[in-house]
């Protein structure tokens, strides 16, 4: 491009520029009309206007008839961050006759307005600086075209626990062939891990079985069990993931399959009982557990080979070697779910005694209760009284709490309070003479589930109240091995309180699962805590941050089986509206090889992450990169890679970023 | 008749989400709106926690892609008295208020409210804070951008007939029955703020005892105020209360849950009005603080860090004092913990949700014991009515806050669309699929 080109754009250029007062949320520390004033003075600006919601329907109607009355050539919206709006005025732009690309989005939000709410003025002027960059930058900028692609209409859901199961059976409800990939060598994830559910009281194995059944039958759907994503590429429309896939190692389900788990000498802590119970090294984790074939556990299998025999030799193999395989998708939906807390020991006496266990680990005894039993037995004991302590591994205060491995759990897990108090009356309902005490900061049983709380209260389960500030202190007596709890009690205005109890419950909080290799593969952004983060919590509440992958379920966020559900199914909406069309819109801000500056040096390839470039060979003998804008991300990489500086990215080109620091640092313009 | 893929009944942000999911799909959407705007009440409030975003932002955008999607139509003033099932389908009697404004000749130029001679307290927008003619455009971003005419208080001057520019002021409008055809229907009919009824609080008869909603008009950059004052004087408050629980967790006024977002609003409120009017003490008298959502419980933390005086102890009675000031009666819990009575120049009633439509005469679906819409299937398909075919999404089935709404809008249009192709109905019919026999291995 050369400057007389450059020159003749200038002087046509006819920009309107539409600064929006997002509500006082800009216009309360930004001067918009001094930035409008100063703006319009620049001959390069038609119009400069300033509005309350430019993103409201008369706000897109200014910009439209100011487009169509004035002849506008480009047009630039100062508001909030790109990621809020930036498609929103695109769209304004195409309606109004306009290339969509010939906008420029300039956020004086998040990254004015709201960061220097103290300084005023100098905000007003970086604003303007701002503008001036992008006014700059954008008359440098080509009109641009989106191209293309065919979509893979088929989706990809990881993980198979209720949120990845509900998402998978939506989306080939839909019509949509869906591969759904688990970690484990069964699906169900958490729920199966419960006993009845609140407020209906259910059956979690009954309903999450439901679901596996359907999933396992449906024609549209194939389950890779025992899988891990380990490579990606792509984007939205056409993902390519490579998984890799460890054998069962049960085959097919042949006779003698229990006589085989029995002959394992290898006993090992059942995970599924959360370490509770122990299980074999050819296992099933539960009786019922589905698909209905027992699995080796190759981390603890010693191959002796006694399972082999039990069976003659027929539905075992114990030399199966892992394989990997490719899925093409045009969307992905992340249902990776969540790890309970896991408490460190000493907390709160954790590992301790065995008489203190978390709100899962109790849900495992609950269902493992013999109905003979005459009372509650635990570990040999009777157990006569049982204390609940709320927000453990949860709410956590600087200070107060010791950080596990360097990190604080700040937020509230959302899930405990309910599903402790339930369990809570469950336990009263079978053993009406157990004394219950429930150790709380808030009782946060929101929604209808106030109904436990009411339940639990009726019920006679004592309520004490601590502050958050002073958490209780469990104290084992080193005679007896009882415990005692003693806590400041709030409703008792503050007293000191002892509390016996013969078995303490840890309501432990959620974590996000340990998914640190799949982040990285996708490059999908997490947030507080480490649960993964969607792009805006309103407006795209279930997309991440990376083009057609979605988020469901407790990967999120702490949730609750409907919530997941509700989640779940969202997130299958948002695949589906990719799924659906045959083919989908390319970003053009993809990088473009001029092939008569390319001498084919193919350092560009080696920085490309997206396997975006290929070297081909040219007619006249040599070879050139050519890089394909389905797979190219825009990252830039390859363009500063390119001794020849063969590669632009188009509307991003050196010249744009050079002219938009330039009105960066001239600021207020001149006449 | 016209035939659609499917209805959503209630134009607040779920019904806009439900439309906007099912119309990328492909499919042909009509969304009946009972006002003159959709919008619904997120575009009545302020900024929305946790991010503090302003609600117009994220709601007018979504506004404005409904109005123009070629797949969506949108009848506003208009409700769904009857709905039958025939074979496939559904056959709906929509009955069509009249606006007494032709909605094609309006441009929304606001000369008719000019001219009107009319003013009378705006209930609908301003939650009665604000004044209004009888006729306009019911708020600055409303959509349609058309005017309305109240016909409750027009005196048919005929002032801004003669004001329109385009004749758009149409007198001679009457109701109109419609009928229509739908594959599908979602209840998106949203919620009501309980009603201040409760005695002890003053039976909505204290000036300066205000309600949630009314405080987000107050704090709102489209505020009826425009700034931070109490009703009865105009003082600028120098003492805030706020009392939560105030419509919920209360069977004494018929709502005996938690209305899940109320704390949220309040911490919000309390944090906006940190900023709007800093030298004013905020206390918020609670019961328990619920902030369960993502980030909620951090901007909880910071509230609190900011300074909001966050009392424990739930607010047995409010009285007036002469001078418009009033007096908390309040069991606290603290060290001192005792009956204490506070004193307050404005108090702000967190109050809770209630149902906003009853079906009962309209649409044969079952509704809960609070009069929610029933979720047939509250833990797998949250979005299942009783009636095959119709769905519901948002408040309509029970307390939620903004992002609950908007993802349960994209999942409602997920099970049309998995019903539209046939499918979906042992959900609705069957109570849970059976288990197969479980082979023993």
């Amino acid at each position: 491009m050369n400057t007389d080109k450059n020159q003749e754009k200038k002087d046509k250029a006819k920009i309107g520029v539409f600064v929006c007062h997002c509500g006082g949320n800009i216009s309360d520390v930004v001067d918009v009309e001094t930035v409008t004033n100063t703006i319009s003075k620049d001959p390069r600006v038609g119009v400069a206007e300033n509005f309350i919601f430019m993103c409201s329907d008369p706000g897109q109607q200014l910009i439209s008839e100011k487009i169509k009355e004035m002849g506008l050539t480009h047009v630039i919206v100062a508001a909030c961050s790109p990621k809020l709006h930036e498609l929103t005025f695109r769209k304004v732009v195409a309606k109004s006759g306009l290339n969509p690309y010939l906008y420029e989005h300039v956020n004086i939000r998040e990254q004015d307005s709201w960061v220097h709410s103290h300084e005023p003025e100098k905000a007003t002027e970086k604003a303007i600086r701002l503008i001036e960059g992008a006014i700059n930058r954008l008359t440098l900028q080509n009109p641009l075209s989106p191209s293309k692609k065919k979509t893979i209409q088929n989706g990809i859901v990881i993980g198979g626990g209720v949120s990845g199961l509900s998402a998978a059976l939506d989306l080939a409800e839909r019509g949509i062939t869906v591969d759904l990939i688990e970690k484990s060598p069964f699906l169900g994830g958490r729920v199966v891990q419960l006993e009845k559910l609140y407020p209906n009281g259910e059956d979690a194995k009954t309903l999450v079985q439901s679901l596996i059944q359907r999933v396992l039958e449906h024609p549209l759907i194939t389950v890779y069990l025992n899988s891990e994503v380990i490579a990606s590429s792509g984007s939205k429309g056409s993902y390519e993931i490579r998984i890799k896939q460890t054998p069962r190692g049960v085959e097919d389900r042949v006779e003698g399959l229990e006589d085989a788990i029995q002959s394992c000498p290898v006993e090992v802590d059942n995970e599924f009982e959360y370490g509770l119970y122990k299980r074999r090294a050819i296992y099933k984790p539960y009786s019922d557990a589905l698909p209905d074939l027992p699995a080796i556990d190759w981390k603890n299998c010693t191959k002796c080979g006694n399972c082999v025999r039990a069976t003659n030799g027929k539905g075992i193999n114990l030399d199966a070697e892992p394989s990997e395989i490719t899925l093409y998708g045009g969307a992905i939906i992340l249902a990776t779910g969540f790890n309970p807390y896991l408490p460190e020991t000493g907390e709160y006496g954790y590992g301790e005694t065995p008489f203190v266990i978390t709100l899962p680990q109790l849900i495992r005894v609950m269902e493992h209760i013999d109905p003979e039993d005459r009372g509650f037995i635990y570990n040999g004991k009777q157990i006569k009284s049982v204390a609940f302590i709320h927000c453990v591994g949860s709410r956590q205060i600087e200070g107060i709490h010791k950080p596990k491995n360097g990190k604080l759990n700040t937020y509230c897990s959302r899930i405990c309070c309910s599903t402790g108090i339930y369990a809570a009356t469950r336990l009263k309902e079978r053993f009406p003479n157990l004394k219950i005490a429930d150790l709380y900061r808030d009782i946060r049983t929101y929604g209808f589930y106030e109904d436990i709380y009411e339940v639990a209260s009726r019920s006679n389960v004592i309520f004490f109240k601590f502050d958050d500030t002073e958490i209780p202190k469990v104290n084992i007596e080193s005679s007896s091995g009882g415990l005692e709890i003693t806590m400041k009690d709030e409703l008792l205005r503050g007293r000191q309180v002892a509390i016996d109890a013969d078995l303490v419950v840890l309501n432990v909080g959620m974590e996000p699962s340990n998914i640190k290799d799949l982040i990285k593969i996708l490059s999908v952004p997490t947030g507080n805590g480490g649960f993964l983060q969607e792009v805006h919590p309103k407006l795209r509440p279930v997309e991440s941050q990376m083009e057609g992958i979605f988020i469901a379920g407790t990967a999120q966020a702490p949730m609750n089986i409907q919530e997941s559900i509700l989640a779940a199914t969202a997130a299958a909406a948002k695949a589906a509206n990719i799924l659906v069309n045959e083919e989908i819109e390319l970003s053009p801000f993809v990088a473009k090889v001029d092939p008569l500056k390319c001498s084919g040096t193919g350092q560009c390839i080696k920085e490309c992450e997206y396997n975006a470039i290929t070297l081909i060979n040219t007619d006249d003998g040599q070879q050139r990169a050519v890089i394909d804008p389905s797979l190219c991300s825009g990252c830039g990489a390859c363009v500063p890679a390119c001794p020849n500086r063969a590669i632009e990215l188009q509307g991003y080109a050196l010249e744009q970023i050079e002219a938009q620091i330039e009105g960066m640092i001239k600021g207020v313009p001149t006449q | 008749m016209d035939k659609y893929d499917s209805l959503v009944i209630g134009g607040g942000i779920a019904g806009i989400q439900a439309s906007l999911d099912l119309a990328e799909q492909g499919y042909r959407v009509l969304l009946v709106e009972k006002q003159a705007s959709i919008g619904g009440t997120m575009i009545q409030l302020s900024k929305v926690f946790p991010t503090l975003d302003c609600a117009s932002c994220i709601t007018t955008p979504k506004m404005s892609a409904v109005m123009s999607h070629p797949n969506i139509e949108v009848k506003t003033l208009a409700e769904v008295v009857q709905v039958r099932q025939i074979k496939d389908h559904f056959e709906v009697n929509l009955l069509q208020r009249p606006r007494y404004v032709n909605i094609d000749a309006c441009t929304g130029c606001g000369d008719c409210e000019e001219a009107c001679p009319v003013i009378i307290y705006d209930e609908g927008y301003n939650e009665g804070l604000g004044p209004k003619k009888a006729v306009g455009v019911p708020f600055a971003t409303a959509l349609p951008q058309k005017a309305v005419l109240d016909d409750d208080h027009c005196i048919f001057c005929g002032k801004c007939a003669r004001a329109c520019p385009t004749d758009a002021i149409d007198f001679s409008q009457r109701e109109e029955k419609l009928s229509v055809k739908a594959r599908s229907i979602i209840i998106a009919t949203g919620f009501l703020q309980t009603p201040t009824i409760k005695e002890e609080y003053g039976g909505g008869k204290y000036k300066n005892v205000i309600t949630g909603k009314q405080m987000d008009r107050i704090l709102a950059p489209t505020s009826p105020f425009g700034g931070v004052f109490r009703p009865s004087d105009g003082k600028i408050p120098d003492s805030i209360a706020f009392v939560q629980c105030a419509g919920s967790r209360d069977a004494s006024i018929g709502v005996p849950y938690c209305s899940a977002i109320c704390c949220m609003y309040a911490i919000k409120q309390a944090t906006l009005l940190s900023a709007a009017v800093p030298l004013a003490d905020i206390t918020i008298y609670y019961m328990d603080i619920r902030t369960f959502g993502k980030n909620h419980e951090e901007f909880y933390q910071q509230a609190k860090a900011m300074g909001v005086n966050f009392v424990k102890g739930k607010v047995a009675k409010i009285t007036e004092k002469t001078n418009g000031n009033l007096v908390l009666r309040v069991e606290t819990f603290g060290e001192f913990g005792q009956i204490e009575e506070f004193e307050h120049d404005l108090v702000v009633l967190s109050l809770g949700l209630v149902p906003n439509w009853n079906p009962k005469n309209a649409i044969d679906v079952d509704t809960d014991t609070n009069g929610f819409i029933k979720m047939i299937k509250p833990t797998t398909n949250p979005t299942l009515t009783s009636l095959p075919g119709v769905f519901v999404a948002g408040t309509a089935a029970g307390p939620k806050d903004i992002v609950e709404s908007i993802v349960s809008g994209s999942a409602a249009a997920m099970k049309v669309s998995e019903w539209l192709q046939g499918n979906l109905k042992d959900a609705f019919f069957s109570k849970e699929l059976p288990i197969k026999s479980i082979i023993k291995g």
